[in-house]
């Protein structure tokens, strides 16, 4: 977790707080449609390029209706991409079979794989970001308790969410605190290390039992209650409903092929 | 290492998905039922603490680079089982959502191969080993064996994950052999750090460590939990490799005569390949995807010329189309945010 | 006479590590009057503080009343809805996701009507000036900003008493003077451990100086404050702005 990290969230935080038509949905709806929309993605054959692009429309569309940078989502998913790029990569060495020209160009079945994870990365990624910057950390956490979530589960993580910047706030000032003392690199020997970060654990402990005071004297018996959420109107319906049905209908016909099969036809 | 979305059939992640959905119901109602009410401000807190300490670097002894806590075996340490199970979910729920860490789908898998098997097969161990003697020559040893063998399970974990989803070609052989020892060092320095703090600890506070965050885990529960989270994959493994028996593997070899294909590379991999065959438990098994799959495979030798131009015109029509209608939605005027 | 808002009978307290925190405090405290507890770091304010709103009463020596309540551990919800503890660190007391959820978690947890736990929230925050940020996460509001939706939280409980811990601390000039004008303004009793010497002089009317878990002064502000021998033996200030303030000096 680096310093870049922590703005990311910050950064994320405010984007979920801003007010658009897709912060506007409940959160269950944007859950719902969001888990099915990678399902389907997934689902997909692995040599499957065509077909999964029509599905594009709909992470751009809610990135576009929230008003989140489209860089921003790019910038996101290029730090996360190491991993399955890497994996991929291997397909093209592995999986010779040559299985489509494109001109002169021949493409071995691993590249087309490859291509297919890196569309699939792409999709799924933008789509979970896309819901968490159109929805905010809090209404997630919210409706996702409402889903079903253990309550337990869903409080201390929305409590995980609320001292994040805290207790980062507070190892941030051990670590002045080191540099200001020592001179060189900020690797810390083990020692020194261990009792930093012990330290940081025994100030965090600290804090959780002024906040378990806090919180008992103010009536808490062991059941966190939340105000009354709003419930579902008839805009999440259709958004849930139109997304299901084009959803399901580019799982079920590739798309492209189709609209590519009509203009040749149309052509001829 | 985090499993990613992109390498993941949807069969694994469901499977997984519902085991680490199952286990997070069972340790939920465990902290309910010790009815230990401060106890859900402490995860909270302990979950971000785990996300700053990661902040905190130090130089890895013998070595130019340094490590950090990733605090698996910490929390389970500090909190027991059930809560610590639940915080390190948060936790890899809070970086797929936010970093795109892993990703949705391959969250479930994340939680087990990084929660479930720290928690509830390496923090027994450690335990069985310090028998509470924290800070002691025994506890440091206890905790890098004990954080090495979550490590490497968990990576073990991310190897079958994908080899079983088919997606990535890579042979589990050689996977495994890339993996191990990468995660052998990543738990070594996982180890090491956190018997430095626990230590550190246990001399400032002991009474921290000595109340017994709970009753303690009884092992049973825990080997019968493990027996049927063993059998349920188990049995998706199964299913996947009756659905497909020979996989690519044996297709690529009948198509294109085999070894003369690929040059040098080949090379490596007939010497992974052979080594695997030596070393790996499973034989360089072609876990391939679904049916959907078999018939695209089956299909693909088929497909006329025709169909693979559409396909690509049509694609790169609709991707147009996407990029023409994200801009236009962005054209809309701005409404005030409140 | 009325029955006095709070009244603690010779209060002992000892740390389970041993550290005796408070040794046979009493005083008490009539409806609607501010008092501040002064004393150096450690002489055990927060300790009194939270003995007074229900906490800490396993190990404890003495009586605390709040009214005609005496605390104890059947007594401890009522007494907990009875007195609302503003904390030293708001960051403490404010650990919901958004401000509205905070200031209606006590509301909310006394099994209150939505609309009435509507109303509360609503109104506590206008009490305070803070109804702009309502839906805003805690963690993005300023030291006193934060502070006046502490104070809110607890508001919204509709106490009878208002304990506060140094409610002063970490604000900066504009964001105390506001911290003032509010708690002036208040008709609740209102006990107030403060460091702020001119806080304490502006907002109480009287004085407890406590020291190694003892209270060594109570009476009048004015006369207290301006006893300088006394004000030092227990590590104090004696205040700038009361000089002043009194005619004798
Ligand atoms: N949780 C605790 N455990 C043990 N001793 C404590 C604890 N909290 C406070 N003390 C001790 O009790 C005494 C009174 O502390 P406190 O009430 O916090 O004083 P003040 O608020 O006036 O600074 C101090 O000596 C302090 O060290
Ligand atoms: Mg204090």
């Amino acid at each position: 977790m680096r310093l870049a990290d922590w703005t990311e969230i910050g950064r994320m935080d405010e984007l979920g707080r801003m007010d658009s038509p897709v912060h506007r949905l409940d959160p269950r709806a944007k859950v719902l449609v969001s888990l099915v929309f990678i399902v389907l993605v997934m689902s997909f054959p692995r040599y499957e390029i065509s077909a999964l692009v029509p599905f594009l429309f709909y992470p751009v569309g809610l990135i576009a209706l929230a008003r989140i940078p489209m860089r921003h989502i790019m910038k996101k998913m290029l730090i996360a991409a190491p991993f399955a790029l890497l994996i991929g990569l291997v397909n093209p060495l592995f999986d010779r079979q040559p299985m489509c020209s494109v001109g002169p160009l021949e493409l071995s079945g691993g590249w087309v794989s490859f291509i297919s994870i890196l569309f699939r990365f792409v999709l799924t990624v933008s789509a979970a970001l896309a819901l968490v910057a159109g929805t905010g950390m809090y209404r997630l956490g919210a409706g996702l308790e409402r889903l079903g979530l253990p309550r337990v589960f869903a409080m201390q993580l929305l409590f995980l969410y609320r001292y994040l910047f805290v207790i980062s706030d507070e190892a941030a000032r051990i670590m002045r605190g080191v540099r200001l003392r020592s001179v060189g690199s900020g690797a810390l020997g083990l020692r020194v290390y261990g009792s930093l970060v012990g330290q940081l654990l025994l100030r965090s402990m600290d804090r959780a039992d002024r906040i378990y005071q806090a919180m008992v004297a103010r009536g808490f018996d062991g059941e966190i209650r939340l105000l009354q959420q709003s419930v579902p109107g008839w805009c999440d319906a259709v958004f849930a409903g139109c997304s299901l049905i084009l959803l399901g209908a580019a799982r079920v016909w590739n798309l492209s092929d189709l609209l590519g099969i009509w203009l040749a036809g149309g052509v001829s | 290492m985090h499993m990613a979305d992109a390498l993941l059939s949807p069969a694994v992640g469901g499977t997984l998905w519902a085991v680490s959905g199952g286990l997070i119901a069972f340790c939920a109602r465990k902290v309910k039922q010790t009815m230990q009410d401060h106890l859900v401000p402490l995860m909270g807190v302990m979950g971000a603490f785990v996300f700053a300490g990661q902040m905190i670097n130090f130089s890895i002894p013998g070595t130019g680079s340094s490590g950090h806590l990733c605090g698996g075996l910490m929390l389970a340490i500090l909190l027991g089982p059930w809560a610590a199970f639940l915080v390190i979910a948060s936790i890899l729920t809070i970086q797929s959502l936010f970093f795109a860490d892993g990703g949705v789908l391959a969250l479930g898998c994340n939680i087990f191969n990084m929660g479930f098997l720290p928690v509830f097969v390496a923090y027994p161990l450690y335990k069985l080993i310090t028998k509470g003697r924290h800070g002691s020559p025994l506890a440091w040893a206890a905790s890098i064996v004990s954080a090495v063998i979550g490590l490497v399970l968990g990576a073990f974990g991310v190897v079958l994950e994908t080899t079983a989803s088919g997606i990535s070609e890579l042979p589990f052989g050689s996977f495994v052999l890339v993996m191990l020892p990468i995660h052998l060092a990543i738990g070594l320095v996982e180890g090491l750090a956190t018997a430095t703090v626990v230590s550190f600890v246990f001399r400032a506070r002991p009474e921290i460590l000595q109340a017994e965050p709970e009753a303690g885990i009884r092992i049973r529960p825990i080997l019968v939990g493990l027996a049927v989270a063993a059998l349920v994959i188990g049995g998706a493994f199964s299913w996947f490799a009756s659905t497909h028996p020979d996989g690519l593997e044996w297709s690529v070899v009948r198509v294109s005569g085999s070894e003369e294909v690929a040059g040098s590379n080949a090379e490596i991999h007939q010497h992974l390949a052979g080594f695997q065959r030596k070393v790996a438990f499973l034989p360089d098994y072609g876990f391939k995807a679904g049916e959907a799959e078999e018939e695209a495979c089956d299909a693909w030798p088929s497909v006329s010329a025709g169909a693979t131009v559409s396909g690509l015109v049509g694609g790169s029509l609709t991707l147009g189309l996407v990029v023409l209608t994200g801009l236009a939605l962005r054209l809309r005027p701005v409404r005030q945010a409140k | 006479m009325s029955i006095p808002a709070v009244a603690v009978y010779d209060l002992s307290y000892a740390y389970p590590d041993g550290t005796e925190a408070l040794r046979g405090i009493t005083f008490t405290v009539e409806p609607g009057l501010a008092v501040a507890l002064v004393g150096a770091n450690g002489a055990g304010k927060s300790t009194l503080l939270q003995h007074l709103n229900g906490g800490l009463f396993n190990a404890r020596q003495g009586e605390v009343r709040i009214g005609e309540t005496v605390v104890s551990r059947k007594s401890v919800s009522l007494v907990r809805h009875a007195v609302g503890m503003v904390f030293q660190d708001s960051d403490d007391q404010l650990f919901m996701p958004t401000v509205a959820e905070d200031v209606a978690f006590g509301p909310l947890n006394a099994g209150l009507s939505s609309e009435e736990v509507e109303r509360r929230v609503e109104s506590a925050l206008e009490r305070v000036g803070m109804t702009q940020v309502r839906e805003r996460p805690p963690y993005r509001l300023s030291a006193g900003e934060k502070r006046a939706v502490a104070i809110a939280s607890v508001l919204a409980m509709e106490p009878e008493v208002l304990v506060m811990d140094e409610p002063s601390a970490n604000l900066d000039p504009r964001a105390r003077r506001r911290l003032i004008e509010l708690l002036r303004s208040f008709g609740h009793t209102r006990i107030i451990a403060t460091h702020d010497l001119e806080l304490a002089v502006e907002v109480c009317s009287r004085v407890i100086v406590l020291d190694e878990g003892r209270v060594v002064a109570d009476g009048p502000m004015v006369g207290i404050l301006n006893d300088e021998a006394l004000m030092e033996e227990h590590g104090l200030e004696r205040p700038h702005i009361l000089r002043h303030m009194h005619p004798h000096t």
